[in-house]
């Protein structure tokens, strides 16, 4: 693990991407990124399809198809460029998923219990832990964690028969997308990446997950929303936005600019963008 | 079984505490199994002349009982004569309270929890170690009710001394007797298998477990079985009567709540385990991991070369033995035939090696397969085909090996020379009349004529059954089972695509062949096996070519053979094509040529080319069959090939047991087992159970440990309204091979069943499922389900399916799914991302692979298989 030469300049986490180029298949998706996002911010990124959203969310979790050919990503001012991806969990980022996978005979509630332990105990875990000590430990430990869950699922509106279901198997893409958002808000991590949550939702659920979203997002929390449309920039502010063309970034702004992208279109900015190169 | 998690880790934890202490048992009979042996164990028991009796045939049936070769494991390592058929641990009385245990032995039961789940949720406990049972126990409340729990020796001849030792009630005792002698050895009898004949010879320890009519058992029974020494095999007995509207259930197997296996992960603290403590050493067995599998051995190495197949030499320690005869002197042939065990050093060049010839042959005129059909980005829809399985049938199959080839995965296309044309109108013939389609003929280059059948179905078919691509062809077990008149055809078709004739001129004379070749190894190998059934010795010559070409095998018949081939083949003059060629076969019948192989009965004998030593210095040895898997043959590694069988030089134990289970009018049984043998144990066991009207019987059997795992755990349904459920779950790691499975038999109306089979292959596994689903004629409005998933967690690992079915009434409703998934990257990534490590990840997917297992467990058990499970999927166990 090499830890970046960058002194750290204050208590607050921070996510910092530096000319990143990713290849997937030897094909380059992303041609140099930069981007920093602090705890409390909400980034939104927004691009037309096939700009190479995902594959920068993927890219920042760590997925071994996502090779990374330049440029680093820092967390807090420590290099994770090489990291796998359960250390940069356990390091405090989150990917919510566009297609969540499913896990068949694995409930939701053990699926959560398992996660929250290992970024707990920060890794060092070992899954046979317990003498008849640790086991009471244990078990007090359940009860806790099944209130703090119960807590979050009350937060997020959702039903707990959730809990007792194999992980997204048989799910709808709603429920898909609101268990994830329920694993954001049991995990809690500092640096969440939304990967098109909203893609797929109807107007309502919509509403809820963004609503969830709201109450989770806070000072601690920094959000990097990737997003097609702008829909769910109605319910949840952005900070900033950034428009991400052709693996590249082609302009950010604020808020306001969401609402230029909507009247104008994508291809507003890749003219710009080109007049201006 | 314990089986006991006898897991890798303990190998240092072995070593640092120097665990290796033999103990003296009281009493041992010599190695290997004879009349002498079998007189003795039951002497010991002081049997009465009827149980003697029924041993003594026994012992003749499993002498005479040739050795099952059907499975995927080579049952021939195993060496009967080196086995310790009976061990007595200790000559204290059976005792009834663990305070009346020697105390070394209660400290191990003690280790395992067994006390503390007797306590808190069983109703009764047998404990066995080698061949005895030591402990028995059960509840108050249930000996009131008259329930039986006994060792089979008390349960088949109760004196009264035994009665009262184990402080039984008279009159209940007599009573199950009864039951005890009307059922034992006819719901598995003597002659069923080879492994049951021995169980019957050799069984000692146990339970029989008899319920009275109208008692419900809700508290599991359990027994636990250890085999603690290397060689010993253990062949316990179980016998379970249920009486009408009587319910149980039965556990075996190792249920280990602080457990040293968990132990040494932490859970019970080191030092609790002392220097000397014999109870914890000589009962765990560090031989989990491969080095069991793999040892240095420093010393003479002979390289064994033999005629008819370059493609294969062995390599084994100088004291390793071979089945082979002696070259007889000073003559062209030997006149006598018999094969013998002979060490590798007292071999010479031209002595024998002794290839078996598996005679043994199941056929069918109709089979069934489920062929899966793609339906884009809908995935999969799994269809039944169901196909006659005559001679002609296996001459498409020859035709298909030789000449056929898949096209952009729907089209079928088989290439023939356009002078061919009476094998191209066959072809075609044959196409239309097992498949339905018409097929068309196209032209791809000059003289050759492609035959074209776009059928998903038969595409499906032979992509499954015979591989796609021309070095990936391969005949299934089905096939290579078959008669040999239907084998024959497919010797045939092969020929009549890729064969030839040839003659060479040579200082002695004119060699004639007959050659047949494919770029497929194992292809060739099994053509040669087919040419075996068929008394035709075919040598396999391999061709290096440069370059990117692959590899070519060529097969090639003659000497005292080519008139039985010519035959077989039909190649006589009158059907040739070819002109150049009938010159040849009219003098065929003219010349009476030589072989320097020779077959007699079931062996071929073959001649050893050469034979070369060298010496080495802590070289690994394996061990492995390696025919099926050439992953084992490594540069520097020497391997024990066992095209030839021989002894293993690994120490082998064996468990063969017999489960008999009766479930009367309304009975409920449920029998679970959790086996973690540890890696040189070959579990053969055959579990039975009849089910009599509205009864049910559920077997619940995990199969974790072991080297070699066969067991298909049954229900002869005889009543109506029975119902059968088994579910099977398999783990196979490293050098493991699981073959389980299940079968339901309906005798009687309105009768259900269910076969869930699951397995895991892991770094190399094997595991199959095999089944049988048998509806007989007027069991009708029968229900049934057989489902299998395979998970493979690698690329090395393997999975085959082999169901039967025989359905003979037409009112019955039978599904059958079958599934092979692998672990993908992208599920291990949603994981990882959230803070789980890799191994965890396959953990975690393995696990919820299982649940629908675990989840029928009782809480402790379910704990339990899941750590088994976790510690499998870590690199610990590898």
């Amino acid at each position: 693990m090499r830890v970046s030469l960058h002194a750290r300049c204050d208590l607050m986490k921070t996510l910092e991407i530096k000319d990143l180029h990713v290849s997937v298949e030897g094909k380059e998706i992303l041609k140099g990124i930069n981007l920093q996002i602090k705890q409390g911010e909400v980034h939104a990124i927004m691009g037309p399809n096939g700009s190479g959203k995902s594959t920068l969310s993927y890219a920042i979790m760590g997925h071994p198809k996502y090779v990374i050919m330049e440029g680093h990503i820092l967390l807090d001012g420590q290099d994770i460029t090489k990291l796998s991806p359960d250390k940069r969990a356990q390091l405090g980022l989150f990917l919510a998923f566009q297609y969540p996978h499913e896990i068949s005979g694995v409930s939701v509630f053990n699926f959560l219990r398992n996660a929250y332990t290992s970024l707990q105990a920060n890794g060092t875990r070992t899954p046979e832990a317990g003498t008849p000590e640790n086991r009471a430990k244990e078990l007090q430990s359940i009860k806790e964690f099944r209130s703090h869950v119960q807590e979050k699922i009350k937060l997020l509106g959702i039903s707990d028969d959730i809990l007792k279901r194999y992980l997204n198997e048989g799910f709808s893409g709603g429920e898909k997308k609101r268990c994830e958002i329920l694993q954001l808000a049991v995990l809690n991590p500092k640096i969440a990446i939304l990967d098109e949550t909203d893609s797929g939702l109807d107007i309502d659920a919509l509403k809820t997950v963004a609503q969830g979203m709201n109450a989770l997002a806070g000072p601690e929390m920094g959000v990097l929303l990737i997003t097609h449309y702008n829909r769910i920039l109605n319910y949840i502010k952005p900070h900033f936005v950034h428009v991400l063309i052709d693996g590249k970034i082609a302009k950010s702004g604020t808020s306001e600019l969401a609402q230029e992208l909507e009247e104008k279109g994508y291809d507003w900015v890749k003219n710009e963008s080109q007049v201006a190169a | 079984m314990t089986e006991q998690a006898v897991l890798d880790f303990r190998k240092s934890y072995g070593e640092q505490y120097g665990f290796r202490t033999e103990t003296k048992s009281a009493y041992e009979t010599e190695k290997g199994l004879s009349e002498k042996v079998v007189k003795e164990i039951s002497d010991l028991k002081k049997e009465p002349d009827w149980l003697r009796d029924f041993r003594l045939k026994a012992l003749e049936h499993f002498l005479k009982r040739k050795m099952p070769m059907w499975g995927i494991a080579d049952l021939n390592q195993i060496n009967f004569d080196d086995i310790v058929y009976y061990v007595k641990p200790t000559d204290q009385e059976q005792a009834t309270s663990w305070e009346e245990l020697p105390p070394e032995i209660r400290k191990t039961f003690d280790a395992l929890g067994i006390p503390e789940a007797e306590r808190k949720f069983l109703g009764g406990v047998g404990a066995q170690f080698e061949s005895e049972n030591l402990y028995h126990s059960l509840q108050e409340s249930l000996q009131k009710q008259g329930v039986i729990f006994v060792d089979p020796d008390t349960g088949l001849n109760p004196t009264d001394e035994r009665i009262k030792i184990l402080k039984l009630d008279k009159a209940a005792m007599e009573r199950a007797h009864k039951k005890f002698r009307e059922w034992f050895g006819k719901v598995v009898p003597i002659m069923d298998n080879k492994f049951a004949a021995l169980n019957s010879a050799a069984f000692s320890g146990g339970s029989f477990i008899y319920v009275p009519p109208g008692v419900e058992v809700t508290m599991p029974l359990q027994a636990y079985f250890r085999i603690n020494r290397e060689n010993v095999g253990q062949f316990e007995r179980t016998l379970i009567v249920v009486d009408e509207g009587s319910k149980l259930h039965y556990v075996e197997g190792c249920f280990t709540k602080g457990a040293p296996i968990v132990t040494s992960r932490g859970i019970m603290p080191i030092e609790d385990v002392k220097i000397g403590d014999l109870v914890l050493t000589h009962n765990i067995k560090f031989k989990r991991v491969y080095h069991t599998q793999v040892r240095p051995h420093s010393g003479k190495l002979y390289r064994i070369v033999y005629f008819g197949d370059s493609t294969q030499t062995i390599e084994v320690t100088e004291e390793h033995p071979f089945l082979a005869a002696k070259k007889q002197k000073d003559e062209y042939k030997n006149t006598e035939w018999k094969p013998e065990w002979i060490k590798a050093e007292e071999l010479d060049k031209g002595d024998y090696i002794v290839i078996p010839i598996d005679r043994e042959t199941e056929s069918e005129d109709e089979r069934e397969f489920l062929i899966k059909i793609g339906r884009g980005r809908h995935g999969f829809k799994t269809e039944t085909l169901r196909l006659r399985t005559d001679p002609d049938f296996f001459r498409l199959i020859g035709y298909y090996l030789a000449e056929g080839s898949i096209v952009s995965g729907h089209y079928l296309h088989f290439t023939f020379n356009e002078k061919e044309r009476e094998y191209i109108e066959e072809v075609k013939e044959l196409l239309e009349r097992y498949f339905g389609k018409k097929p068309y003929e196209n032209k791809p280059y000059k003289h050759g004529i492609s035959i074209v059948l776009n059928s998903t179905a038969a595409v499906r078919f032979f992509e499954s059954q015979f591989g796609k691509g021309a070095a990936k062809k391969s005949m299934p077990q089905w096939v290579l089972k078959e008669k040999p008149e239907k084998q024959k055809e497919i010797v045939k078709g092969f020929w009549r695509g890729d064969g030839s004739f040839m003659m060479q001129q040579y200082p002695y004379g004119v060699k004639r062949m007959f050659r047949m070749n494919t770029v497929s190894e194992k292809l060739a190998r099994n053509i040669r096996d087919i040419l075996l059934r068929l008394n035709i010795f075919a040598s396999i010559n391999i061709q290096k070519r440069g370059g990117k070409r692959k590899n070519m095998f060529c097969i090639y018949v003659g000497g005292s053979f080519l008139t039985a081939f010519a035959e077989a083949v039909e190649a006589y003059p009158s059907n040739e094509v070819v002109v150049g060629r009938q010159v040849a076969f009219q003098k065929l019948r003219q010349i009476n040529a030589k072989s320097f192989t020779h077959i007699a009965e079931d062996y071929a004998f073959v001649p050893i080319k050469e034979i070369s030593v060298r010496e080495v210095k802590d070289e690994p040895v394996y061990n492995f069959s390696v025919e099926d898997d050439e992953s084992y043959i490594a540069n520097g590694v020497v391997v024990h090939n066992c095209t030839a069988p021989m002894y293993s030089d690994e120490k082998h134990s064996l468990h063969s047991a017999v489960v008999e289970i009766v479930a009367l009018k309304d009975a409920t049984v449920r029998y679970t087992t959790l086996q973690n043998w540890s890696n040189n144990v070959y579990n053969l066991v055959t579990k039975r159970a009849f089910a009599y009207e509205g009864a049910t019987v559920e077997w619940l059997d995990a199969n974790i440990g072991s080297r070699v795992t066969m067991k298909y755990p049954s229900v002869y349904m005889f009543g109506k309204n029975a119902k059968a459920d088994i579910l099977s779950v398999a783990f196979a790691g490293k050098g493991q091979i699981q073959d389980a499975g299940g079968k339901v038999l309906h005798f009687a109306p309105n009768c259900t069943s269910k076969i869930i089979s699951k397995s895991v292959s892991k770094n190399g596994g094997r595991s199959s499922y095999r089944g049988l689903l048998k509806i007989a004629k007027g069991a009708t409005n029968a229900r049934s389900v057989v489902r299998c998933d395979a998970l493979l967690v690698d690329e090395q690992s393997k999975t085959d399916t082999y169901p039967y079915n025989e359905i003979e009434d037409d009112t019955a409703t039978v599904t059958h799914e079958a599934a092979v998934g692998k672990i993908g990257e992208d599920q291990i990534f949603y994981l990882m991302s959230r803070g789980l490590s890799e191994q965890q990840a396959l953990g975690m997917i393995v696990n919820g692979f299982f649940e629908v297992f675990a989840k029928e467990l009782p809480m402790e058990y379910a704990v339990e298989f899941n750590r088994l499970i976790q510690l499998e999927m870590t690199g610990s166990v590898g």
